[in-house]
């Protein structure tokens, strides 16, 4: 068998190289695009977004016969920032009434008379409702409710050690009052310290996973379209016909990609930190490598969807549908680890995933704990290469 | 270029491609010799792109055998592909390069390295005179020289045998006439060249010419002989000074047939124009009718193929007939 000319092939994969970059060139709006659009939404996002959620409109039912407090403001200060509290009433049939109208979101039933049931060694049943479908707000509804449970229970206890302390000052003398009821209600109380390397910060903390997610649908959308153009308009005859080779080919297109990915990221990275403040704890040729690694995995699904696409749309098509369960899965919006274990398999075989990760821990840390992430994108884009390569082979031979 | 060689560089022998049940090409068989042109002429739809496609190995066949420079196209070494070109009939090259980036991008294609491949690509843009337009983006160029930049990428590696699929469909007759002649100056450099074309006039511009219809070959064999074939000699086309009796010339040795076209033109087809001719005047003129003009008719290929085609139904009509008699007779 005679040797392959390695120059030869180096000509015939550079002109690969060669032919996507002058596309893309050639089409200014696409590489600005590329390049403005990744920075203009995270740009927005980090201005748009506060993290700032409106407070719980809250109404509150104190029985009649209760001595709990009945003054809104004290509830408020119970759940800072949490609730809104409208109206502190007596009436729970009416309060239902106005959360189901949605003229409330949350409602909070007292106890009828919670000291004397203490007293009595009875636990009382304070109710909570809300009327919201959205999931994250349901849980945030929950959370503020616990807030607020756990003051109110405070607060019965240290009505009840209040009579208690009195009661006991009567029978046995002044010292007794050395204890605080507010104290035996709130034996502990929490002083707090984030000891991360970073300030916890929205922009911060999506910037890195944004960055990641647009690496890889620009480099999945990209590939995905370059090749199946090549499929339709008739120039795989050309190279079936000319002595190119299916790896010399699928070479010849990474390396043009890579390029591609490392320039954007490049600029994007750069504004990323340089203008929108994200930090980068860790150092940039770490970065260069998660970022080569996470396109180089991307790259092949593109070729992937591209060589198993019959049009341009169907390529669009699965493209989206890659950066949909990338949005959803991928630890973007919510933790892989909140997914079932099976669910977890999907999220693991998205570049994105372990791209999210990688880019958060390096950039926001400093360090790259999670070697196997690294380890799963190089696995990732080694088992597509090769199901590409060996896909492209077929489409090349294919002379049925 | 090619070394000389009695081998036919591409041989074609009952060379049969079906689509499920449909036959798309039915028992092919022709050989090219080195340095001529063979024409594959036929209506759309006859085959012609699914015989090229199987000469190029881009297409598998369902029976029969292709050699091409003595390989077997599905099995092309890397070494024969360098020596074959491909123009296929779509054009396909990249909208967003220029006319020299695309050829550059055949060229290394090849193999061909950046200090060889700029001096290649000005010859090849300068062969289908495109030189004034390379800087050009292909998106820019007008039908017809998007199908020279096609043929100037065919030519950038200097093949010594060419595929080519329709290069002159859908452009104007001068421009047609500017690529046949490059064809025939590359045929004339020593290249092999296997042309497919719809427009069966151009037969005329072929060492060779396959007329096929339906996947079927109608005929085979050189433009002249062609001509021979369908109306059984050379043609003359005679006007006289007065209305003539076509019966004139009937007993006229070496007269095949005489049609009369109107009352003072015949179309006699006769054995030998050159030595007849003589005789013709001599009868017409005994027959009391002066000869105003004659001169030898050069019937169009459209004529030509449309005798031939009109000849293979009258012996396939005959052949069912006669098919259909013996069987009449058998059942008697």
């Amino acid at each position: 068998m005679p040797v392959p000319d390695i120059g030869q092939s180096i000509v015939r994969m550079a002109s690969f190289t060669g032919k996507e970059l002058r596309e893309v060139v050639r089409r200014p709006g696409v590489l600005l695009s590329l390049i403005v659009g990744p920075f203009l939404i995270m740009f927005i996002f980090g201005l748009g977004y506060s993290g700032y959620r409106e407070p719980f409109a809250t109404e509150i039912v104190i029985p009649e016969d209760s001595n709990l407090p009945r003054d809104p403001e004290y509830y408020a200060d119970l759940a800072p920032g949490r609730l809104d509290v409208r109206e502190v009433g007596v009436d729970p049939e009416a309060a239902e009434g106005r959360l189901r109208n949605h003229e409330i979101d949350l409602l909070i039933v007292a106890p009828a008379n919670a000291t004397a049931e203490l007293r009595s060694g009875r636990q009382t049943t304070i109710r909570v409702a809300w009327n919201e479908v959205d999931p994250v707000y349901a849980q945030l509804a929950g959370l503020a409710t616990s807030i607020l449970v756990n003051s109110l229970n405070a607060e019965i206890i240290e009505q009840a050690a209040d009579e208690g302390i009195s009661f006991a000052e009567g029978e046995l003398g002044p010292a007794v009052s050395n204890v605080p009821p507010g104290v035996i209600a709130r034996p502990t109380t929490a002083e707090t310290e984030n000891v991360a390397p970073t300030e916890p910060n929205v922009l911060s903390f999506f910037g890195p996973a944004v960055f990641a997610l647009v690496l890889q649908h620009l480099a999945i959308t990209l590939t995905a379209l370059s090749l199946v153009r090549e499929r339709l308009s008739g120039q795989m005859d050309r190279f079936r016909v000319a002595p190119v080779s299916s790896m010399e080919l699928l070479v010849g297109k990474y390396v043009a990609y890579a390029v591609l990915s490392l320039a954007v990221a490049a600029v994007v990275g750069a504004l990323l930190v340089g203008i929108l403040g994200v930090p980068l704890l860790g150092g940039w040729l770490i970065f260069v490598g998660i970022v080569l690694l996470l396109t180089f995995a991307s790259l092949g699904i593109g070729l992937l969807i591209s060589l198993v696409a019959d049009s341009e749309r169907q390529a669009v098509q699965l493209s989206m549908l890659v950066l949909l369960a990338s949005v959803f899965f991928s630890g973007f919006v919510l933790p892989v680890q909140d997914f079932a274990e099976w669910t977890q398999y999907l999220a693991y075989a998205l570049p994105v995933t372990h791209g999210i990760g990688l880019l958060q821990e390096h950039m926001l840390r400093g360090e790259v704990t999670q070697m196997w992430m690294l380890a799963m994108l190089a696995a990732i884009g080694l088992i597509l290469y090769v199901g590409s390569l060996l896909r492209l082979r077929r489409v090349l031979r294919r002379a049925d | 270029m090619t070394a000389p060689t009695t081998e036919p560089i591409i041989h074609a022998s009952d060379v049969t491609r079906a689509f499920d049940s449909r036959v798309a090409v039915d028992n092919l068989s022709f050989d090219v010799e080195p340095g001529t042109t063979l024409g594959v002429v036929g209506p759309s739809g006859s085959g012609k792109t699914t015989t090229i496609r199987m000469l190029t190995g881009t297409l598998g066949r369902t029976s029969g055998e292709i050699r091409v420079l003595g390989e077997d196209p599905m099995h092309f070494s890397r070494r024969t592909r360098g020596r074959i070109a491909y123009m296929p009939q779509l054009f396909s090259l990249y909208e967003d390069l220029s006319a020299q980036e695309n050829v550059g991008f055949v060229a290394a294609l090849y193999g061909i390295g950046p200090f060889r491949r700029r001096r290649l690509i000005r010859r090849a843009l300068e062969v289908v005179d495109l030189v004034d337009a390379r800087h050009r983006l292909a998106r820019d160029l007008s039908g017809g020289m998007q199908r020279r930049l096609e043929l100037a990428c065919a030519l950038v590696h200097s093949p010594e045998v060419l595929f080519i699929d329709e290069p002159t469909a859908g452009i104007d007759p001068i421009l047609r006439q500017t690529i046949w002649d490059e064809l025939r100056r590359l045929r004339d450099e020593g290249r092999t060249l296997l042309v497919t074309t719809q427009y069966v006039a151009e037969a005329e511009y072929c060492d060779r010419v396959a007329l096929i219809a339906d996947g079927e070959l109608v005929a085979l064999d050189d433009p002249e002989a062609l001509r021979q074939m369908v109306f059984g000699g050379d043609v003359l086309q005679v006007d006289t000074d007065r209305a003539v009796d076509p019966e004139v010339l009937a007993g006229v040795d070496g007269v095949a047939n005489v049609r009369q076209t109107s009352p003072r033109t015949l179309v006699v087809t006769v054995t030998e124009a050159a030595s007849l001719t003589p005789r013709i005047i001599d009868a017409l003129r005994a027959g009391g009718v002066a000869v105003a003009g004659i001169e030898e008719h050069q019937p169009t290929f459209d004529e030509v193929f449309t005798g031939l085609v009109e000849q293979r139904r009258a012996v396939r009509g005959t052949s069912a007939q006669d098919r259909s008699e013996s069987m009449v007779d058998a059942r008697a």
